[in-house]
C-alpha cells in the first residue's frame, strides 16, 4: 500500500493564509467605519 | 447605523463558526489517503471559490436591474458584493497553489481553470479601479455595471472550463448534476464550510454597503470632500 504523503505543512499555510485574509478584511471593514464616523 | 452593526454582528458570528470550521476540518474529518493532509485545503478553497464566483453574478445582475432602474443602492450593493467577490477570489488565488504544489508538483499551471480565476480576480481588479477612477457619481456608476455585466459572463466560463478543456484542474466533486462524491462526513464538513463562508459574505456585504451609503450621506451634508472618487 502506497504511503500517505506528508504534507500536513502546505494545509497549515493555507488554513493560516485564509485566516488572514478573512480575519484582515474584516478588521479593515471596522476601521473604515471608525474613520468615517472621525469628525 | 443599524444596519452597519447588523453586519458586524453577523460577520463576528461568522468568524466564531469559521473556527468551529477549522476544528472540525482538523480534527474530526477523515484524510484522505491520495492526498494527505493537503486535501483538507478542499473545505476553504471550494467555498471560497464558489462565494468570489457568485460574488460576481450578482455584482452582473444588480448591475443590469441598475441599468434599467437606476437605484443607487442597486450599485451600491455591486461595489460591496465586488469587494467581498474580490476578498474570496485573493482566498482562492492564494489556497488553490499551496494545495496544487503538493499534489501536481507546481505551484501554477497556466491552464483554463486557474488563467480564467486568475482573470476573474484581475475584473475585480478592475472593477474597484473604476470605481476609484471616476468622480461622477452617474458616469461611475453607470461604466461600472457595464463592466460587472462582464464578468458575469465570465463566470459560466469558469465553472465549465474543466468540462471544455483539459485542465490539471480536477472536475467538480459537488457542484455536479450527480450526487457528490464525498463521504457523508467530508461533505457534513463542507456543506458547513459553505454555510459559513456564506453568512461571511452575508456580513461583509451590509457592513460595505453600510459604509458606502455613510459616506453617501456625508457627502451630502458636505463633510466629505466633494469631487473625490470612491475610496
Amino acid at each position: 500500500m502506497q504511503p500517505v504523503p506528508q504534507n500536513a505543512g502546505y494545509m497549515i499555510a493555507a488554513y493560516i493564509v485564509t485566516g488572514v485574509i478573512v480575519v484582515g478584511y474584516a478588521v479593515s471593514l471596522y476601521l473604515r467605519a471608525r474613520r468615517a464616523f472621525r469628525p | 447605523m443599524r444596519l452597519l452593526r447588523a453586519g458586524r454582528w453577523i460577520t463576528g458570528i461568522a468568524l466564531l463558526l469559521l473556527a468551529g470550521v477549522y476544528v472540525r476540518a482538523l480534527a474530526y474529518t477523515p484524510m484522505e489517503r491520495m492526498q494527505g493532509m493537503a486535501q483538507k485545503i478542499f473545505y476553504l478553497h471550494v467555498p471560497a471559490a464558489i462565494w468570489a464566483e457568485t460574488a460576481m453574478i450578482l455584482v452582473g445582475l444588480a448591475s443590469v436591474f441598475y441599468l434599467f432602474l437606476k437605484d443607487p443602492r442597486l450599485d451600491r450593493f455591486a461595489a460591496a458584493s465586488a469587494e467581498v467577490g474580490t476578498v474570496f477570489a485573493c482566498v482562492i488565488l492564494t489556497t488553490g497553489p499551496i494545495w496544487g504544489k503538493p499534489i501536481w508538483g507546481t505551484w501554477w499551471s497556466w491552464d483554463a481553470r486557474l488563467t480564467l480565476t486568475l482573470f476573474l480576480f484581475l475584473l475585480y481588479m478592475g472593477y474597484m479601479l473604476l470605481r476609484g477612477a471616476v468622480s461622477d457619481p452617474g458616469e461611475r456608476a453607470r461604466f461600472a455595471a457595464v463592466l460587472g455585466i462582464c464578468g458575469m459572463v465570465l463566470v459560466p466560463f469558469i465553472h465549465f472550463s474543466v468540462y471544455m478543456f483539459r485542465t490539471l484542474h480536477p472536475m467538480p466533486i459537488v457542484l455536479k448534476p450527480s450526487t457528490p462524491s464525498l463521504p457523508p462526513v467530508m461533505l457534513a464538513t463542507w456543506l458547513m464550510s459553505l454555510g459559513v463562508f456564506s453568512l461571511l459574505y452575508v456580513g461583509f456585504v451590509i457592513q460595505r454597503y453600510a459604509l458606502s451609503y455613510l459616506r453617501e450621506q456625508l457627502e451630502t451634508l458636505g463633510e466629505v470632500g466633494r469631487g473625490k472618487g470612491e475610496g
